[in-house]
Protein backbone atom coordinates (compact mmCIF):
# COMPACT_ATOMS: atom_id res chain seq x y z
CA UNK A 1 0.00 0.00 0.00
CA UNK A 2 1.16 3.47 -0.59
CA UNK A 3 1.78 5.99 2.40
CA UNK A 4 -1.55 7.77 1.62
CA UNK A 5 -3.21 4.54 1.26
CA UNK A 6 -1.87 3.29 4.39
CA UNK A 7 -2.66 6.73 6.04
CA UNK A 8 -6.16 6.40 4.79
CA UNK A 9 -7.13 3.24 6.03
CA UNK A 10 -5.99 4.17 9.64
CA UNK A 11 -8.04 7.17 9.24
CA UNK A 12 -11.07 5.03 8.33
CA UNK A 13 -10.79 1.97 10.99
CA UNK A 14 -9.92 5.61 13.35
CA UNK A 15 -12.94 6.96 12.99
CA UNK A 16 -15.74 7.03 14.95
CA UNK A 17 -17.56 7.15 11.55
CA UNK A 18 -16.90 3.43 11.28
CA UNK A 19 -19.73 1.25 13.43
CA UNK A 20 -18.82 -0.62 15.80
CA UNK A 21 -21.20 -0.01 18.48
CA UNK A 22 -18.86 2.57 20.71
CA UNK A 23 -21.46 5.44 21.04
CA UNK A 24 -23.52 2.92 23.39
CA UNK A 25 -20.74 2.40 25.96
CA UNK A 26 -19.32 4.63 28.64
CA UNK A 27 -16.93 2.20 30.89
CA UNK A 28 -18.28 3.50 33.82
CA UNK A 29 -18.26 7.35 33.51
CA UNK A 30 -22.29 7.61 32.92
CA UNK A 31 -22.13 6.34 36.66
CA UNK A 32 -19.21 8.41 38.11
CA UNK A 33 -20.89 11.46 36.55
CA UNK A 34 -24.21 10.63 37.24
CA UNK A 35 -23.15 10.29 41.04
CA UNK A 36 -21.17 13.46 41.07
CA UNK A 37 -17.58 11.91 41.22
CA UNK A 38 -16.85 13.46 38.32
CA UNK A 39 -17.97 16.79 37.37
CA UNK A 40 -15.84 19.02 34.89
CA UNK A 41 -13.36 19.01 31.84
CA UNK A 42 -10.26 18.30 34.36
CA UNK A 43 -11.87 15.15 35.78
CA UNK A 44 -12.80 13.85 32.68
CA UNK A 45 -9.03 14.45 31.38
CA UNK A 46 -8.07 12.31 34.58
CA UNK A 47 -10.21 9.55 34.01
CA UNK A 48 -9.24 8.75 30.54
CA UNK A 49 -5.70 8.88 31.38
CA UNK A 50 -6.55 6.51 33.97
CA UNK A 51 -8.05 4.30 31.47
CA UNK A 52 -5.03 4.85 29.11
CA UNK A 53 -2.38 4.16 31.72
CA UNK A 54 -4.56 2.02 34.17
CA UNK A 55 -5.97 -0.28 31.88
CA UNK A 56 -5.21 0.13 28.52
CA UNK A 57 -1.61 0.16 28.66
CA UNK A 58 -1.11 -2.50 30.90
CA UNK A 59 -4.01 -4.92 29.05
CA UNK A 60 -5.49 -4.15 25.75
CA UNK A 61 -2.52 -3.08 24.42
CA UNK A 62 -0.94 -6.27 25.37
CA UNK A 63 -3.92 -8.50 23.85
CA UNK A 64 -3.98 -6.57 21.37
CA UNK A 65 -0.47 -7.14 19.62
CA UNK A 66 -0.64 -10.64 20.06
CA UNK A 67 -3.67 -10.74 18.84
CA UNK A 68 -2.32 -8.66 15.92
CA UNK A 69 0.42 -10.95 15.61
CA UNK A 70 -1.88 -14.37 15.92
CA UNK A 71 -3.76 -12.97 12.81
CA UNK A 72 -0.80 -11.61 11.02
CA UNK A 73 0.25 -15.69 10.40
CA UNK A 74 -0.51 -17.60 7.18
CA UNK A 75 -3.97 -18.35 7.67
CA UNK A 76 -4.47 -16.85 11.34
CA UNK A 77 -3.43 -18.75 14.01
CA UNK A 78 -7.01 -19.23 14.92
CA UNK A 79 -6.54 -21.48 18.48
CA UNK A 80 -4.15 -18.62 19.63
CA UNK A 81 -7.04 -16.10 18.65
CA UNK A 82 -9.21 -18.12 21.20
CA UNK A 83 -6.74 -18.54 23.77
CA UNK A 84 -6.29 -14.91 24.23
CA UNK A 85 -10.07 -14.26 23.99
CA UNK A 86 -10.18 -16.75 27.20
CA UNK A 87 -7.87 -14.51 28.60
CA UNK A 88 -9.63 -11.30 28.49
CA UNK A 89 -12.79 -13.45 29.54
CA UNK A 90 -11.27 -14.47 33.07
CA UNK A 91 -9.46 -11.24 33.32
CA UNK A 92 -11.90 -8.78 33.15
CA UNK A 93 -13.93 -8.87 36.47
CA UNK A 94 -16.78 -6.36 36.22
CA UNK A 95 -19.96 -8.40 34.06
CA UNK A 96 -20.98 -4.93 32.17
CA UNK A 97 -17.11 -3.91 31.29
CA UNK A 98 -17.13 -8.01 29.56
CA UNK A 99 -19.82 -7.48 27.69
CA UNK A 100 -19.49 -4.27 27.34
CA UNK A 101 -15.90 -5.95 25.37
CA UNK A 102 -17.63 -8.65 23.75
CA UNK A 103 -20.55 -6.57 21.83
CA UNK A 104 -18.48 -4.14 20.98
CA UNK A 105 -15.89 -6.67 19.64
CA UNK A 106 -18.36 -8.37 18.17
CA UNK A 107 -19.95 -5.51 16.06
CA UNK A 108 -16.80 -4.66 14.96
CA UNK A 109 -16.14 -8.10 13.38
CA UNK A 110 -19.60 -8.47 11.93
CA UNK A 111 -18.98 -5.29 10.37
CA UNK A 112 -15.96 -6.40 8.76
CA UNK A 113 -17.35 -10.04 7.89
CA UNK A 114 -19.87 -7.83 5.54
CA UNK A 115 -17.22 -6.06 4.37
CA UNK A 116 -15.73 -9.12 3.01
CA UNK A 117 -12.47 -8.68 5.41
CA UNK A 118 -10.76 -12.36 4.91
CA UNK A 119 -11.15 -14.50 7.57
CA UNK A 120 -13.97 -13.05 9.64
CA UNK A 121 -16.82 -14.85 8.42
CA UNK A 122 -15.60 -18.01 10.21
CA UNK A 123 -14.30 -16.10 13.68
CA UNK A 124 -18.02 -14.53 13.56
CA UNK A 125 -19.11 -18.50 13.08
CA UNK A 126 -17.06 -19.35 15.87
CA UNK A 127 -18.58 -16.83 18.20
CA UNK A 128 -21.99 -17.72 16.92
CA UNK A 129 -21.51 -21.16 18.03
CA UNK A 130 -20.27 -20.49 21.79
CA UNK A 131 -17.04 -21.29 21.03
CA UNK A 132 -15.02 -17.91 21.79
CA UNK A 133 -15.95 -14.63 22.83
CA UNK A 134 -14.73 -11.87 20.80
CA UNK A 135 -13.52 -9.32 22.81
CA UNK A 136 -12.97 -6.06 21.87
CA UNK A 137 -8.83 -6.01 21.76
CA UNK A 138 -8.90 -9.16 20.55
CA UNK A 139 -10.95 -8.33 17.20
CA UNK A 140 -9.34 -5.23 16.66
CA UNK A 141 -5.99 -6.75 16.70
CA UNK A 142 -7.31 -9.76 14.50
CA UNK A 143 -9.40 -7.10 11.84
CA UNK A 144 -6.99 -4.66 11.13
CA UNK A 145 -4.17 -6.93 10.87
CA UNK A 146 -6.37 -8.62 8.55
CA UNK A 147 -6.80 -5.21 6.67
CA UNK A 148 -2.94 -4.80 6.29
CA UNK A 149 -3.16 -2.14 9.44
CA UNK A 150 0.65 -2.45 10.88
CA UNK A 151 0.83 -3.82 14.62
CA UNK A 152 2.36 0.17 15.82
CA UNK A 153 -1.20 2.04 13.74
CA UNK A 154 -3.10 -0.66 15.16
CA UNK A 155 -2.08 0.59 19.19
CA UNK A 156 -2.40 3.59 17.88
CA UNK A 157 -5.73 3.51 16.56
CA UNK A 158 -6.86 1.46 19.27
CA UNK A 159 -5.57 4.43 21.92
CA UNK A 160 -7.27 6.47 20.02
CA UNK A 161 -10.46 5.05 19.61
CA UNK A 162 -10.25 4.30 23.34
CA UNK A 163 -10.03 8.24 23.99
CA UNK A 164 -13.26 9.53 21.29
CA UNK A 165 -14.92 6.77 22.84
CA UNK A 166 -14.80 7.92 26.34
CA UNK A 167 -14.91 12.17 25.24
CA UNK A 168 -18.19 11.64 23.13
CA UNK A 169 -19.52 10.25 25.99
CA UNK A 170 -18.42 12.86 28.15
CA UNK A 171 -19.59 15.09 25.48
CA UNK A 172 -22.86 13.22 24.89
CA UNK A 173 -23.57 13.35 29.18
CA UNK A 174 -22.91 17.03 29.64
CA UNK A 175 -19.66 16.71 31.67
CA UNK A 176 -17.65 18.68 28.86
CA UNK A 177 -18.11 20.98 25.38
CA UNK A 178 -17.24 20.32 21.90
CA UNK A 179 -13.84 22.59 22.60
CA UNK A 180 -13.18 21.21 25.87
CA UNK A 181 -13.38 17.11 23.97
CA UNK A 182 -10.49 17.96 21.81
CA UNK A 183 -8.46 20.02 23.89
CA UNK A 184 -8.41 16.75 26.07
CA UNK A 185 -8.04 14.47 23.02
CA UNK A 186 -4.65 16.37 22.32
CA UNK A 187 -3.56 16.41 25.74
CA UNK A 188 -3.80 12.87 25.55
CA UNK A 189 -1.28 12.04 23.16
CA UNK A 190 2.05 12.54 25.12
CA UNK A 191 0.78 10.03 27.29
CA UNK A 192 -0.47 7.78 24.71
CA UNK A 193 3.06 8.60 22.71
CA UNK A 194 4.65 7.70 26.10
CA UNK A 195 2.82 4.25 26.22
CA UNK A 196 3.89 3.19 22.75
CA UNK A 197 7.44 4.24 23.49
CA UNK A 198 7.75 0.67 26.69
CA UNK A 199 7.51 -2.27 25.77
CA UNK A 200 4.50 -4.14 26.08
CA UNK A 201 4.11 -6.64 28.96
CA UNK A 202 3.37 -10.08 27.70
CA UNK A 203 0.14 -11.65 27.44
CA UNK A 204 1.07 -14.09 30.53
CA UNK A 205 1.27 -10.64 32.72
CA UNK A 206 -1.12 -8.19 31.46
CA UNK A 207 -2.79 -6.63 34.37
CA UNK A 208 -5.06 -3.49 34.95
CA UNK A 209 -6.07 -1.50 38.18
CA UNK A 210 -9.33 1.31 37.53
CA UNK A 211 -11.44 0.01 40.72
CA UNK A 212 -12.91 3.48 40.77
CA UNK A 213 -14.29 2.75 37.27
CA UNK A 214 -14.92 -1.10 37.58
CA UNK A 215 -16.90 -0.64 40.87
CA UNK A 216 -18.85 2.62 38.90
CA UNK A 217 -19.41 -0.12 35.97
CA UNK A 218 -21.04 -2.60 38.42
CA UNK A 219 -22.83 -0.17 39.98
CA UNK A 220 -24.66 0.59 36.66
CA UNK A 221 -25.65 -2.73 36.44
CA UNK A 222 -29.03 -1.96 38.56
CA UNK A 223 -28.99 2.00 38.01
CA UNK A 224 -31.91 3.59 37.16
CA UNK A 225 -30.81 6.15 34.46
CA UNK A 226 -28.84 3.96 31.44
CA UNK A 227 -28.11 6.27 28.58
CA UNK A 228 -25.37 3.59 28.36
CA UNK A 229 -24.89 0.22 27.83
CA UNK A 230 -22.02 0.62 30.65
CA UNK B 1 -48.64 -5.77 -5.93
CA UNK B 2 -45.39 -7.18 -3.72
CA UNK B 3 -42.67 -5.01 -2.89
CA UNK B 4 -40.06 -5.11 -4.87
CA UNK B 5 -37.53 -4.54 -2.65
CA UNK B 6 -34.67 -6.99 -2.04
CA UNK B 7 -35.06 -8.13 1.42
CA UNK B 8 -31.04 -8.98 2.82
CA UNK B 9 -32.75 -10.62 5.79
CA UNK B 10 -34.40 -13.73 4.96
CA UNK B 11 -36.12 -14.73 8.09
CA UNK B 12 -37.68 -13.23 10.35
CA UNK B 13 -38.92 -10.10 8.85
CA UNK B 14 -36.97 -6.88 10.65
CA UNK B 15 -39.60 -4.06 10.99
CA UNK B 16 -38.77 -0.31 12.37
CA UNK B 17 -40.89 2.11 14.01
CA UNK B 18 -39.76 5.40 14.41
CA UNK B 19 -41.74 8.35 15.16
CA UNK B 20 -40.73 11.12 17.69
CA UNK B 21 -41.03 10.89 21.23
CA UNK B 22 -44.65 9.82 22.72
CA UNK B 23 -46.49 9.33 19.68
CA UNK B 24 -47.16 5.94 20.24
CA UNK B 25 -45.01 3.31 19.18
CA UNK B 26 -44.67 1.12 22.23
CA UNK B 27 -48.84 1.42 22.44
CA UNK B 28 -48.85 0.76 18.60
CA UNK B 29 -46.15 -2.57 19.44
CA UNK B 30 -48.83 -3.46 22.08
CA UNK B 31 -51.54 -3.45 19.60
CA UNK B 32 -49.90 -5.61 17.26
CA UNK B 33 -48.30 -8.15 18.73
CA UNK B 34 -51.49 -9.67 19.50
CA UNK B 35 -53.39 -9.20 16.32
CA UNK B 36 -49.91 -10.54 14.45
CA UNK B 37 -50.34 -13.68 16.93
CA UNK B 38 -53.51 -14.21 15.84
CA UNK B 39 -52.42 -14.94 12.18
CA UNK B 40 -49.92 -17.04 13.89
CA UNK B 41 -47.07 -14.88 13.44
CA UNK B 42 -44.30 -14.97 16.22
CA UNK B 43 -43.30 -11.47 17.33
CA UNK B 44 -39.61 -10.34 19.48
CA UNK B 45 -39.18 -6.60 20.08
CA UNK B 46 -35.83 -4.97 20.34
CA UNK B 47 -36.51 -1.51 22.34
CA UNK B 48 -34.30 1.65 21.96
CA UNK B 49 -35.16 3.27 25.69
CA UNK B 50 -33.49 6.92 25.94
CA UNK B 51 -32.27 6.79 29.36
CA UNK B 52 -34.00 4.00 31.11
CA UNK B 53 -35.48 0.38 30.37
CA UNK B 54 -38.94 1.60 30.80
CA UNK B 55 -40.85 0.76 27.12
CA UNK B 56 -38.87 -2.61 27.21
CA UNK B 57 -39.93 -2.99 31.17
CA UNK B 58 -43.37 -2.35 30.09
CA UNK B 59 -43.70 -5.09 27.43
CA UNK B 60 -42.23 -7.51 29.13
CA UNK B 61 -44.88 -6.96 32.20
CA UNK B 62 -47.25 -6.53 29.56
CA UNK B 63 -48.56 -9.97 29.19
CA UNK B 64 -48.48 -9.69 25.24
CA UNK B 65 -45.37 -11.25 24.83
CA UNK B 66 -42.83 -13.92 26.47
CA UNK B 67 -40.31 -11.27 28.11
CA UNK B 68 -37.35 -13.48 27.01
CA UNK B 69 -38.48 -11.93 23.72
CA UNK B 70 -38.03 -8.48 24.64
CA UNK B 71 -34.64 -6.96 24.71
CA UNK B 72 -33.48 -3.19 24.94
CA UNK B 73 -30.65 -1.92 23.57
CA UNK B 74 -28.44 1.31 25.35
CA UNK B 75 -27.95 4.04 22.32
CA UNK B 76 -25.86 6.32 24.46
CA UNK B 77 -28.15 8.73 23.71
CA UNK B 78 -27.76 8.63 19.90
CA UNK B 79 -31.06 6.88 19.15
CA UNK B 80 -30.44 8.09 15.57
CA UNK B 81 -26.96 6.92 15.26
CA UNK B 82 -28.26 3.62 16.41
CA UNK B 83 -30.89 3.25 13.78
CA UNK B 84 -28.86 4.93 10.73
CA UNK B 85 -25.22 5.38 11.25
CA UNK B 86 -24.42 2.35 13.77
CA UNK B 87 -27.10 0.15 14.00
CA UNK B 88 -24.24 -2.78 15.10
CA UNK B 89 -25.68 -3.25 18.34
CA UNK B 90 -29.44 -3.16 17.31
CA UNK B 91 -28.60 -5.78 14.84
CA UNK B 92 -26.95 -7.79 17.14
CA UNK B 93 -29.33 -7.95 19.32
CA UNK B 94 -31.58 -8.99 16.60
CA UNK B 95 -29.45 -11.57 15.29
CA UNK B 96 -29.70 -13.07 19.04
CA UNK B 97 -33.24 -13.38 18.92
CA UNK B 98 -33.61 -14.91 15.79
CA UNK B 99 -31.47 -17.23 16.91
CA UNK B 100 -32.82 -18.22 19.84
CA UNK B 101 -36.24 -18.25 18.78
CA UNK B 102 -36.26 -19.81 15.19
CA UNK B 103 -40.13 -19.80 15.47
CA UNK B 104 -40.31 -16.19 15.24
CA UNK B 105 -41.81 -14.41 12.03
CA UNK B 106 -41.00 -10.97 12.57
CA UNK B 107 -38.49 -8.71 15.09
CA UNK B 108 -39.96 -4.89 15.82
CA UNK B 109 -37.37 -2.84 16.33
CA UNK B 110 -38.90 0.23 18.62
CA UNK B 111 -36.23 3.63 17.70
CA UNK B 112 -36.11 5.49 20.78
CA UNK B 113 -38.28 8.67 20.21
CA UNK B 114 -36.24 11.08 18.11
CA UNK B 115 -36.88 13.89 15.72
CA UNK B 116 -38.94 14.25 12.11
CA UNK B 117 -35.44 13.77 10.38
CA UNK B 118 -34.37 10.43 11.52
CA UNK B 119 -34.58 7.35 9.10
CA UNK B 120 -33.83 3.77 9.61
CA UNK B 121 -31.02 1.87 7.73
CA UNK B 122 -31.95 -1.10 5.24
CA UNK B 123 -29.01 -2.85 6.65
CA UNK B 124 -31.44 -2.94 9.87
CA UNK B 125 -34.73 -3.20 8.61
CA UNK B 126 -36.31 -4.59 5.78
CA UNK B 127 -39.39 -1.97 6.36
CA UNK B 128 -40.15 0.76 8.28
CA UNK B 129 -43.34 2.57 10.23
CA UNK B 130 -42.64 6.41 10.85
CA UNK B 131 -45.38 6.80 14.04
CA UNK B 132 -46.57 10.46 14.03
CA UNK B 133 -49.78 11.79 16.19
CA UNK B 134 -52.44 14.93 15.90
CA UNK B 135 -51.67 15.99 18.95
CA UNK B 136 -48.18 17.36 18.08
CA UNK B 137 -49.64 19.62 15.04
CA UNK B 138 -51.77 19.11 11.89
CA UNK B 139 -48.89 20.56 10.24
CA UNK B 140 -46.42 17.76 10.92
CA UNK B 141 -46.99 15.87 7.24
CA UNK B 142 -46.61 19.78 5.86
CA UNK B 143 -43.14 19.75 7.09
CA UNK B 144 -41.59 16.81 5.19
CA UNK B 145 -39.02 15.37 7.22
CA UNK B 146 -37.52 12.23 5.93
CA UNK B 147 -39.41 9.83 8.16
CA UNK B 148 -42.82 11.11 6.71
CA UNK B 149 -41.63 11.01 3.50
CA UNK B 150 -39.41 8.22 3.30
CA UNK B 151 -40.93 5.65 5.23
CA UNK B 152 -42.66 2.53 4.06
CA UNK B 153 -45.66 2.99 6.23
CA UNK B 154 -46.47 6.24 7.90
CA UNK B 155 -49.03 6.33 10.99
CA UNK B 156 -50.81 8.84 12.38
CA UNK B 157 -51.42 7.98 15.49
CA UNK B 158 -54.17 9.68 18.10
CA UNK B 159 -56.82 10.39 15.72
CA UNK B 160 -59.41 10.08 19.31
CA UNK B 161 -57.42 13.45 20.14
CA UNK B 162 -57.53 15.50 16.60
CA UNK B 163 -60.76 17.46 17.86
CA UNK B 164 -59.70 18.03 21.43
CA UNK B 165 -56.50 19.70 20.05
CA UNK B 166 -57.89 21.24 17.19
CA UNK B 167 -56.52 19.23 14.39
CA UNK B 168 -57.20 19.15 11.17
CA UNK B 169 -57.26 15.34 9.89
CA UNK B 170 -58.31 15.82 6.77
CA UNK B 171 -55.49 18.25 6.23
CA UNK B 172 -53.23 15.92 7.89
CA UNK B 173 -54.32 13.39 5.13
CA UNK B 174 -53.97 15.07 1.93
CA UNK B 175 -50.79 16.85 2.88
CA UNK B 176 -48.90 13.27 4.18
CA UNK B 177 -50.67 11.85 0.47
CA UNK B 178 -49.20 14.82 -1.50
CA UNK B 179 -45.62 14.61 0.42
CA UNK B 180 -45.69 10.74 0.03
CA UNK B 181 -47.47 10.24 -3.03
CA UNK B 182 -48.87 6.41 -3.68
CA UNK B 183 -47.06 5.25 -0.35
CA UNK B 184 -49.39 3.90 2.27
CA UNK B 185 -50.66 5.81 5.44
CA UNK B 186 -52.58 4.25 8.19
CA UNK B 187 -54.75 6.26 10.50
CA UNK B 188 -55.02 4.88 14.07
CA UNK B 189 -56.20 5.23 17.40
CA UNK B 190 -53.34 2.79 19.44
CA UNK B 191 -56.15 3.00 22.47
CA UNK B 192 -58.84 1.54 21.20
CA UNK B 193 -56.91 -0.74 18.44
CA UNK B 194 -58.79 1.46 15.35
CA UNK B 195 -56.39 1.04 12.20
CA UNK B 196 -54.17 -1.64 13.45
CA UNK B 197 -55.59 -4.43 11.24
CA UNK B 198 -54.76 -2.26 8.35
CA UNK B 199 -51.46 -2.22 9.34
CA UNK B 200 -51.27 -5.53 9.72
CA UNK B 201 -52.82 -6.20 6.52
CA UNK B 202 -49.91 -4.23 4.80
CA UNK B 203 -47.21 -5.84 6.96
CA UNK B 204 -48.68 -9.13 5.70
CA UNK B 205 -48.25 -7.96 2.21
CA UNK B 206 -45.30 -5.97 1.38
CA UNK B 207 -43.36 -8.01 4.72
CA UNK B 208 -44.29 -11.24 5.35
CA UNK B 209 -45.16 -12.14 1.68
CA UNK B 210 -48.73 -13.62 2.30
CA UNK B 211 -50.56 -11.86 0.14
N1 LIG C 1 -55.65 9.02 23.33
C1 LIG C 1 -54.67 8.28 22.80
N2 LIG C 1 -53.55 8.08 23.51
C2 LIG C 1 -52.57 7.33 22.96
C3 LIG C 1 -52.70 6.76 21.68
N3 LIG C 1 -51.56 6.09 21.40
C4 LIG C 1 -50.76 6.22 22.47
N4 LIG C 1 -51.37 6.97 23.43
C5 LIG C 1 -50.80 7.40 24.70
O1 LIG C 1 -49.72 8.27 24.44
C6 LIG C 1 -48.69 8.13 25.41
C7 LIG C 1 -47.36 7.84 24.74
O2 LIG C 1 -47.44 6.57 24.08
P1 LIG C 1 -46.18 5.62 23.90
O3 LIG C 1 -46.66 4.40 23.20
O4 LIG C 1 -45.47 5.45 25.18
O5 LIG C 1 -45.31 6.53 22.94
P2 LIG C 1 -43.86 6.22 22.33
O6 LIG C 1 -43.85 6.78 20.96
O7 LIG C 1 -43.53 4.79 22.49
O8 LIG C 1 -42.94 7.11 23.29
P3 LIG C 1 -41.34 7.07 23.47
O9 LIG C 1 -40.92 5.64 23.36
O10 LIG C 1 -41.11 7.66 24.80
O11 LIG C 1 -40.79 7.92 22.36
C8 LIG C 1 -49.14 7.02 26.33
O12 LIG C 1 -49.73 7.60 27.45
C9 LIG C 1 -50.18 6.27 25.50
O13 LIG C 1 -51.14 5.62 26.28
C10 LIG C 1 -53.91 7.01 20.95
O14 LIG C 1 -54.10 6.58 19.81
N5 LIG C 1 -54.85 7.78 21.57
MG1 LIG D 1 -41.87 3.90 23.36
Amino acid sequence: MSNASLLLASLQHGDSFFPSGAVSFSWGLETLFSEGALTNADDIEAFARTQLQGRWAGFDRSVLISAHDAASLKDGDIDELHRIDAIVETQTLAREMRDGSHRSGLALLRVHEKMGTPGTSSYYDDIRGNKTRGHLSVMQGFVWARCGITKFDAQVIAAHALCVGLLGAALRLGAIGHVDSQRILASLRDPIDLILCHEAPVLERVHAFTPHSEIAVMRHETADSRLFAN
Amino acid sequence: MKSEKIFKHTSPARVGIGGPVGSGKTALIEKLIPTLEARGIEVAVVTNDLVTKEDAERLKRSGLIDPDRVRAVETGACPHTAIREDPTLNIQAADDLAAEFPSVGIIIIESGGDNLASTFSLDLVDYWLFVIDTAGGDDIPRKKGPGIIRSDLLVINKIDLAPLVGSDLELMEKDANEVRGDRPMVMTNCATGEGIVAIVNQLSRDVLFDA
